[in-house]
């Protein structure tokens, strides 16, 4: 499925990709070394469907969904990703997470062309329940409309938006 | 929001087609996005197999062995595994806004097993859950599971074994579990037990579980 597509991109690549990974490494633990005060120094952004954005320095949208999400869902056992190259709008369907029999949709929260996908979530779909915020990353997307980001909500009002529902 | 018991709409369709069932559903789907509108499908199927969104264990050869058999075969939306559905089983389709009662899928569908337990205990019969979701008498499935669901509305449902053909049963894997059997209420209470015995309960159930009020309109056009 997505996973074959994305290896055979990936190994084409891979020439390429690695002269720059030196450097990017380089920077990569400079940058974990300031931010070490926590994984807010990349602001995430949410919907109001529990994704969860987060925009790297690349302008790559990291996308997931929060702890609220994990725990209504209970222990995922199997991930439905989009392939690599996919065009979505926002609130376009991009797949579906599996968890006691029960398949729930995931919306995308931007406007945007699918770049990677976590293929760890093929083996280990429980990164989801145990890092939703880190290792449980779902996709990379482009962000083709940065307006759609400025809507989303930042980690406050999300809160606020997530304490509403469980009263 | 709180107050007032969310309404819930009977709708019996009868023995219909895997194929009618999903085209029903969508229709009752849609009908969340103008308004509140929710329902439970009630119906029994004609010989099919179903399987989920997991496709990689359900090859079509397989497939069309099953098909061999005089089934009917359908890939779906839904979590869960393989299955199969039959006359003599009473399925269970409730198209609910999750929204209306609690928005989680670990919630929903342990109500949906609390209910099955309730109508199991009704007739006499010990239920329990297991790591496995769906219904279990002892080592034995009597009630599989599968639901989808997008923006809170659910689909798919359950499906409880009342006098079902069980050899059907013994061409699959029930749900992916090897090693497990599958019973129904007929199998375990050793007397014939009915769809249509079954419903009574099963609606008495769902109302206390999912704290709601039921209301019959006619049968779906």
């Amino acid at each position: 499925m997505a996973a074959g597509v994305l290896l055979r991109s990936l190994s084409s690549n891979f020439s390429t990709v690695l002269p720059s990974l030196r450097r990017s490494a380089y920077n990569a633990s400079f940058r974990r070394t300031l931010s070490s005060s926590g994984r807010l120094a990349a602001a995430l952004k949410f919907t109001d469907k529990h994704e969860w954005i987060r925009v790297e320095d690349s302008g790559i949208g990291t996308v997931g969904i929060s702890n609220f999400a994990q725990e209504a869902l209970g222990d995922v056992v199997y991930c439905e990703l989009p392939e690599v190259g996919k065009q979505l709008t926002q609130q376009d369907e991009f797949g579906a997470l599996e968890s006691v029999k029960a398949a729930s949709e995931l919306y995308s929260p931007l406007t945007g062309e699918v770049v990677e996908v976590n293929t760890r979530l093929a083996d280990n779909p429980s990164l989801i329940n145990k890092s939703c915020y880190e290792d449980g990353w779902l996709m990379k997307m482009t962000i083709a409309s940065p307006a759609e980001l400025d809507a989303l909500m930042d980690e406050a009002a999300y809160k606020k938006y997530v304490r509403s529902i469980e009263d | 929001m709180k107050g007032a018991r969310p309404v819930v709409e009977v709708v019996r369709l009868g023995v219909v087609s895997y194929q009618e069932a999903l085209r029903l559903q969508q229709l009752y789907v849609d009908r969340h996005r103008s308004s509140p509108a929710n329902a439970l499908l009630l119906c029994q199927h004609l010989p099919v197999y179903t399987t989920g969104i997991r496709h990689k264990p359900y090859p079509a050869a397989l497939l069309d062995r099953l098909r061999l058999l005089g089934a009917d075969v359908h890939r779906t939306n839904r979590g869960g595994l393989i299955t199969f559905h039959g006359p003599g089983q009473l399925v269970c389709y409730p198209v609910l806004n999750l929204g209306n009662f609690t928005k989680s899928v670990r919630w929903y569908v342990c109500e949906l097993e609390k209910t099955i337990i309730s109508v199991c205990r009704r007739f006499g019969i010990e239920a329990s859950t297991s790591p496995h979701t769906g219904v279990w008498v002892g080592d034995q499935k009597i009630c599989a599971i599968g639901i989808h669901c997008g923006r809170y509305i659910t689909s798919h449902g359950l499906a409880l074994n009342c006098n079902t053909d069980m050899s059907w049963f013994g061409h699959i894997v029930p749900c992916g579990i090897e090693g497990k059997g599958v019973t129904s209420l007929t199998v375990k209470l050793q007397r014939d037990v009915s769809v249509e015995d079954t419903i009574p309960h099963l609606l008495d159930a769902f109302r206390q579980h999912f704290n709601c009020e039921l209301t019959e309109e006619h049968t779906a056009e």
